[in-house]
């Protein structure tokens, strides 16, 4: 490895005239196994290693990437960024090492753990997903990932940080079959945490649930289509406020007009009963860390206070520009990638309406218990999420379950509309696709009704509602 | 031969050695992939430059077979200690995956395709020129209409590979290549609406690039769908456009491989020789393909590439292959091992994967349709379920009413199910284009669930 000395040198190097240069370096160790057809069929392992150098002047980014780590390479890069970024001016930069206060214990390093144990829980969670219904049940396919990322990060402000990311994940899929009916079944666990991450959230729990949910999905009605009332349970995790808030809030899309929240700090964009939280430091989440990948630490931020927009998530440039601290939202996929203004854990906050309540006070709707994958399209606000499993609610009951549901709306009308806001909090989580780049998320919100959505099922011919050309 | 170095080594010298070593410790078959790729992109905005980025990466993944088990390690590190350690690895991960006899390793092939993957001026050009190609993108759309407002990109890429492949059956190959694109993506606003439009175009020859037409066609994707609206609910006819249709070729595609068909998670399983799409819809893989952004002589596992053609006048022909999978099913690999980088084993993929054109233009297609929309964008296609094939998607596009475009329309959801799609294509434009490896032309459907207020 190198010492700090030499990451000095390169930084000199790297920045020149620039206003800013930085040094990402990365080792990344991770275990893979994949379980399909009641097999083991992938066990995978992986070790790669890589820097990222960029140097920043005004509105321009140099970036550069390799996978050696020596000093002569590194310094041949730092040279080409430079030249890249069209800067001339020496300066000496001195590095201190920084501090988080957030603390994310790894009680068993996946490391330690031989990858037969890992196997086991493999084994586990696809036997659990089986045993729901032989019959039925016609493939049960269980992932699993550890990673284990050592960064070392530097930059001419004289930041130093040295951190270990140790992250556990498993998930599992189940495809249930009757006559022509295929319906799916999904659940995962991950956090940034170790090995014992599988105490807490048992494997065979989680190929219970992906195998029960698509059994239930079996025998469930086609979803309506049209505009309706849409309860979205706390169970289903905070997927809609990622993306159909999320998103508009950081500050690279708001900076360029890109946001439909662009400009708009200060002002009402929501119902009064929202709050929406972004926090880095959730003990365990799959989101957390304790510093960012330009070595910011992970703080808490709140986005919507009330409904009034009260910040946004920054990285450096971004903060730069605005003239505001960094939020600690600096994040990247890996070495091969600049970082950008990126969510952590995002949540709606509790309010005060029992749940059961929201429910009741629902003559007719949707019940969302589990929220699928989404798209947002960040200019306009519009958004798409699939539902693996809804259920009616009719006059104040939850009833059948529903297949095949979608919503769409649009994200600041949708904050707008929010009239009920439950007393409870579910999280989920998954890996957020930006710009070409993964990086973990967890998300969480309570029970939440929205007077008026759009749900996509599908009518039958000569069922259609409604007049051509008419307007909404 | 004890190796203590893999200095001065070439790809193919280096998997060879690491294809020995895993021999000598007890693999009793074993693969060995290098790749190595060179990369620029050059973001503008406002006309500067606002990203720059040249990178480098390389790296060995090594497969393994022992008992019928396979293994698989890989490491960016190609110094010999590393590959010892990956090759070590990878036999540990044999010890606990489970066996399977039809697991092989491919024989090395009478001899690969000639296909040309290069364009030797590509490195020759200076960084001013890609500069200013990248400006050019930026400057044709913003300067398209008044209403552009803001670029949320414009950006030009290259990229340079090498790949070797050897296995301890003889299989030993090496292949080069680049490519280089250009995309646009540009909002355009009037009366307090945004809506935004892309264009791009990735080709293996520069000279082929046309940034005047990626930066146009973002800016004019961008203003058709201002003053959009919502409609009501209603069965109609749906005109694809080719980028739509290629969105659900992704789909489809995944639908046609003999694994997905294996693990009972292919809608087409057992439907050979069937009808599964309308008269006229011709579907064909091809690694071959003169230009393609997806040929290559040779698979992920050293398999010669091959053109496949799956469905056949709406005939469903046969799946996609790999060696894994002909074994099982007592054929051949069709060449559609994939491989993203040497971080990944050998999966099982499409190559340059495209609908074969018709004889209509798009606009005799539209001024055909009586009513319906021409659908322009789609959202959450990751929801379409690849096993049921139903999907539920967002929906933006231009209305249609007597054969003429009316009004944008936005935030419909269209929902169906991809063999009811398929078998209710009633128009297949000529107009194919490719969106790196996937293809289509305009394609009309005759009637589809689009829900609105």
């Amino acid at each position: 490895m190198l010492e700090r000395t030499d990451l000095q040198e390169i930084l000199k190097i790297a920045r020149r005239g620039s206003d800013f240069a930085e040094i990402f370096m990365e080792q990344l160790e991770s275990t893979r196994i994949g379980c399909e057809d009641r097999q083991i069929e992938r066990v995978i392992s992986g070790r790669e290693q890589g820097a990222g150098i960029r140097a920043v002047h005004g509105d321009h980014t140099a970036y550069g990437y390799t996978n050696a780590l020596d000093r002569e390479s590194l310094l041949k890069l730092a040279d080409q960024v430079a030249r890249a970024a069209q800067s001339d001016e020496t300066t000496a930069v001195v590095l201190k090492q920084r501090s988080s206060t957030v603390q994310l214990p790894v009680a068993r390093h996946p490391d330690d753990t031989p990858v037969e144990e890992k196997v086991a829980l493999v084994r586990e969670a696809e036997q659990s997903a089986r045993c729901q219904d032989e019959q039925l049940l016609r493939q049960v396919s269980v992932g699993y990932a550890d990673t284990i990322q050592q960064v070392t990060i530097a930059n001419t402000e004289g930041a130093y940080v040295e951190d270990e990311r140790v992250r556990c994940r498993m998930s599992v899929n189940a495809v249930a079959a009757e006559g022509a009916v295929i319906q799916t079944g999904y659940d995962s666990a991950g956090g940034t945490k170790g090995f014992e991450l599988f105490d807490e959230e048992k494997p065979s729990e989680l190929g219970r649930l992906a195998a029960q949910r698509a059994l239930l999905m079996l025998h469930a009605r086609r979803a309506p289509a049209g505009r309706m009332p849409v309860v979205l349970s706390g169970e289903a995790g905070g997927t809609m406020i990622h993306e159909a808030c999320g998103h508009g809030l950081e500050a690279d899309l708001a900076q360029k007009n890109l946001s439909v929240y662009s400009g708009k700090k200060g002002e009402r964009v929501a119902s009064p009963l929202v709050t929406v939280v972004d926090d880095g430091t959730l003990p365990g989440r799959f989101g957390s860390f304790r510093f960012d990948d330009e070595g910011n630490p992970a703080r808490k931020t709140v986005l919507i206070e009330k409904g009034v927009l009260s910040g946004f998530m920054y990285d450096h440039i971004t903060a730069v520009k605005d003239e505001v601290e960094p939020t600690g939202n600096g994040r990247r996929q890996s070495f091969q990638h600049r970082p950008i203004p990126r969510m952590s854990t995002t949540y709606l906050a509790s309010g005060e309406t029992p749940p059961g309540e929201i429910i009741r006070e629902t003559k007719s709707g949707l019940l969302v218990r589990r929220m699928g994958g989404g798209q947002v399209n960040t200019t306009n606000g519009d958004f798409v999420f699939e539902v693996p499993e809804g259920y009616l609610i009719e006059n104040g009951e939850v009833t059948a379950p529903v297949r095949g549901a979608t919503l769409t709306g649009n994200g600041p009308d949708v904050l707008n509309q929010i009239d009920l806001v439950g007393s409870d909090f579910g999280f989920s989580l998954g890996v957020c696709g930006k710009e070409g780049q993964g990086v973990p998320v967890s998300d969480a919100q309570p029970t939440i009704r929205i007077p008026s959505l759009t749900v996509g099922g599908i009518i039958e011919d000569g069922a259609s509602t409604g007049e051509e050309g008419d307007e909404d | 031969m004890r190796i203590r170095s893999t200095e001065g080594m070439n790809g193919l010298e280096l998997v060879s050695a690491a294809v020995e070593e895993a021999g000598r410790s007890g693999a009793e078959a074993a693969e060995a992939y290098f790749d190595r790729s060179e990369e620029i992109v050059i973001e503008v905005r406002d006309g500067e430059v606002e990203n720059l980025k040249v990178a480098q990466e390389s790296g060995v993944g090594i497969r393994i077979l022992r008992n019928g088990c396979l293994g698989f390690a890989y490491t960016s590190d190609w110094s010999w200690p590393a590959i010892q350690e990956a090759v070590g690895a990878a036999l540990a991960n044999a010890r606990v995956a489970s066996p399977d006899s039809f697991n092989n390793l491919p024989e090395p092939p009478a001899a690969y395709p000639e296909i040309d993957l290069r364009d030797p001026s590509l490195k020759e050009i200076p960084l001013e020129d890609k500069i200013a190609l990248a400006r050019r993108i930026e400057q044709s759309g913003r300067s398209y209409d008044p209403r552009i407002l803001v670029t949320e990109q414009a950006a030009y890429e290259e990229s340079h590979y090498q790949v070797s492949i050897a296995n301890s059956r003889g299989v030993s190959a090496s292949d080069e290549g680049s490519y280089c694109g250009g995309a646009a993506a540009l909002v355009a606003g009037a009366d307090g609406e945004q809506q935004s439009g892309f264009g791009l175009q990735y080709t293996r020859s520069y000279a082929e690039l046309n940034p005047d037409a990626i930066g146009r066609e973002a800016a004019h994707k961008a203003v058709r769908l201002l003053g959009s609206r919502r409609l009501g609910t209603r069965r109609a006819a749906v005109v694809f456009d080719p980028y739509v249709v290629t969105n659900f070729l992704s789909v489809l595609a995944a639908a046609l491989t003999a694994e997905a068909v294996q693990k009972g998670r292919s809608l087409f399983a057992g439907r050979i020789g069937e009808r599964v799409a309308a008269d006229g819809v011709t579907i064909i893989d091809d690694g071959t393909l003169r230009g393609g952004l997806m040929s290559a002589p040779f698979d992920g596992e050293g398999a010669p590439a091959r053109r496949n053609v799956l469905v056949q006048d709406g005939i469903l022909q046969g799946f996609m292959q790999n060696s894994y999978t002909a074994a099982r099913d007592g054929l051949d690999s069709t060449g559609n091992a994939s491989r993203g980088s040497y971080k990944s084993p050998p999966e099982l993929g499409s190559t340059n994967f495209y609908l074969a054109p018709g004889n209509l233009g798009q606009d005799q297609i539209i001024s055909q349709t009586a009513s319906g929309i021409y659908l322009t964008d789609v959202m959450g296609m990751h929801t379409v379920n690849p096993i049921s094939g139903d999907f539920s998607v967002g929906a933006a596009g231009i209305w249609i009413e007597h054969g003429e475009f009316t009004t944008p329309v936005r935030g419909m959801v269209i929902a169906g199910n991809i063999l009811e799609l398929l078998e209710g294509i009633d128009a297949v434009g000529r107009d194919i284009r490719f969106f790196v490896g996937k293809g289509a032309p305009t394609l009309r459907v005759a009637r589809l669930t689009i829900s609105g207020e």
